[in-house]
């Protein structure tokens, strides 16, 4: 729907973001496309849903995370050191947004 | 959360309020004569450089590992002062976040003398306050007189720490920090903006184990300066989750070791920079409290009365000075102004 939502308000504009033009530049069948964005299909792969960002002007990585998938580059940063991202990824999850912006190495406090 | 950028330690505490921010850094100095003469401030030759801990962690002794924190290193022939800065937010209408932090060197308390305690003390006051103390340059001993910081390696019986407490365990320097609370701060917003509207109105070797001897910080010669009383009272204070630091110190060996990287340059001795004549700094702090100085720290022995204990011979760079070329200054701030 969101997808449906961001082409037609382009399209209010620009007649080059008819369900048509924008399948051809994504280079998915027109039927493919209305599919997805009627939600009758699950999401399309990694590769499409960055193209339709790209061709949208959406982030990738917002559209990745509403069809619930990570970017294959964050998977990549993640699986290298699983363990530490995970818990930095935990500890700031309740961080508010400008802290989480600036993210700084800590000096490391032990026992003494 | 404590972050380390340029050789400064930055303590946020935006869990408090955006404002809070405080910066240490340390600074490289002439070590003074040890001759119980008291020497007005020398000058800040430059920050000792700080490296993380854990970059370094498979060359350093297990125990520095547990503490955590930097490293400095620093050479037996300079003197250490520690400066403190508070930056204004910029959305700020008072120039600074107040802070109150406690130094300790070896877990003993460089204002009070009394051992290491997570809590600040107002009776008698353990911790200096800022923006009103804006730097520290050693052992609180007397009213208007502290004994500068120096380093003695530990173990040798010259460290604060080794004759207060009789052992050779932590050395290094320790940190803590506490932030205004704040609504303290926020009635002192509400003031300065109110005084505003007014006046508008108006107009090589890894070190191994036994190896794990740092350095330690022990009493060297008699300086002038002031340690604040407290202005705000001890309930300013937010002593919920203080951020620590431990700062370890190393000689230029352990330094060359554990980091790879070379040592700064040779320290200058206090009589080459007062023959060239170069400034040396007094404050008029005017009519604003201060300590009367630790009686515990009062008793300890100089690094030079030590040797003499020891029977050693008093060093040349004890020999009495008479720096001529004195700055009088109300305060060390530079101010900048917009250009």
């Amino acid at each position: 729907m969101y997808i449906r939502t961001s082409r037609e308000q382009l399209l209010s504009d620009d007649r080059s973001f008819s369900l048509r033009q924008v399948a051809q530049r994504a280079e998915i069948e027109p039927a493919y496309l209305s599919k997805i964005e009627r939600g009758v299909f699950a999401p399309p792969s990694e590769e499409v849903i960055v193209k339709l960002a790209e061709i949208l002007g959406e982030d990738k990585d917002v559209l990745l995370a509403m069809a619930g998938k990570l970017s294959s580059d964050l998977q990549h940063i993640i699986f290298k050191r699983p363990k530490l991202f995970a818990e930095l990824l935990r500890q700031l999850q309740e961080v508010p947004d400008h802290a989480v912006l600036r993210v700084v190495r800590e000096v490391k406090d032990g026992q003494w | 959360m404590i972050e380390l950028t340029e050789n400064k330690l930055i303590i946020r505490r935006p869990d408090i309020h955006q404002h809070a921010v405080c910066e240490v850094d340390f600074q490289r100095t002439l070590r003074i004569p040890d001759d119980n003469q008291s020497y007005p401030l020398p000058p800040g030759l430059g920050r000792f450089p700080l490296e993380h801990v854990e970059d370094h962690a498979d060359r350093l002794p297990s125990q520095w590992r547990k503490h955590g924190g930097v490293l400095l290193p620093m050479y037996q022939a300079e003197a250490l002062w520690v400066n403190f800065n508070l930056p204004k937010h910029p959305d700020a209408i008072v120039d600074s976040y107040p802070f109150a932090l406690k130094i300790a060197t070896g877990k003993v308390n460089a204002v009070s003398g009394k051992l290491w305690s997570e809590i600040p003390e107002s009776d008698p006051q353990d911790y200096v306050v800022l923006p009103s103390q804006q730097w520290l340059d050693g052992y609180c001993v007397q009213k208007g007189l502290i004994r500068q910081f120096v380093s003695m390696p530990l173990g040798s019986e010259f460290t604060a720490e080794e004759q207060i407490t009789g052992e050779a365990v932590y050395g290094g320097i320790q940190i803590i920090a506490y932030p205004m609370k704040r609504e303290w701060y926020e009635k002192l917003e509400q003031e300065a903006k109110q005084s505003r509207i007014d006046s508008d109105d108006f107009c090589v070797e890894f070190m191994a184990e036994a190896q794990c001897v740092g350095l330690g910080l022990a009493a060297g010669g008699l300086m002038r300066q002031e340690i604040y009383e407290d202005e705000y009272g001890i309930d300013a204070w937010d002593t919920t989750n203080p951020s620590r630091c431990f700062v370890h110190i190393l000689n230029s060996e352990q330094w060359k070791s554990s980091t790879g990287k070379s040592m700064p340059t040779t320290p200058l001795s206090a009589s080459d920079y007062t023959d060239a004549g170069l400034p040396w700094f007094e404050v008029d702090s005017g009519d604003t409290p201060n300590l009367e100085g630790s009686e515990i720290l009062r008793e300890l022995d100089s690094v030079a009365t030590k040797e003499i204990k020891f029977g050693k011979k008093v060093l040349a760079e004890n020999k009495p000075l008479k720096p001529s070329n004195v700055f009088l200054c109300t305060s060390n701030r530079v101010i900048d102004g917009a250009w």
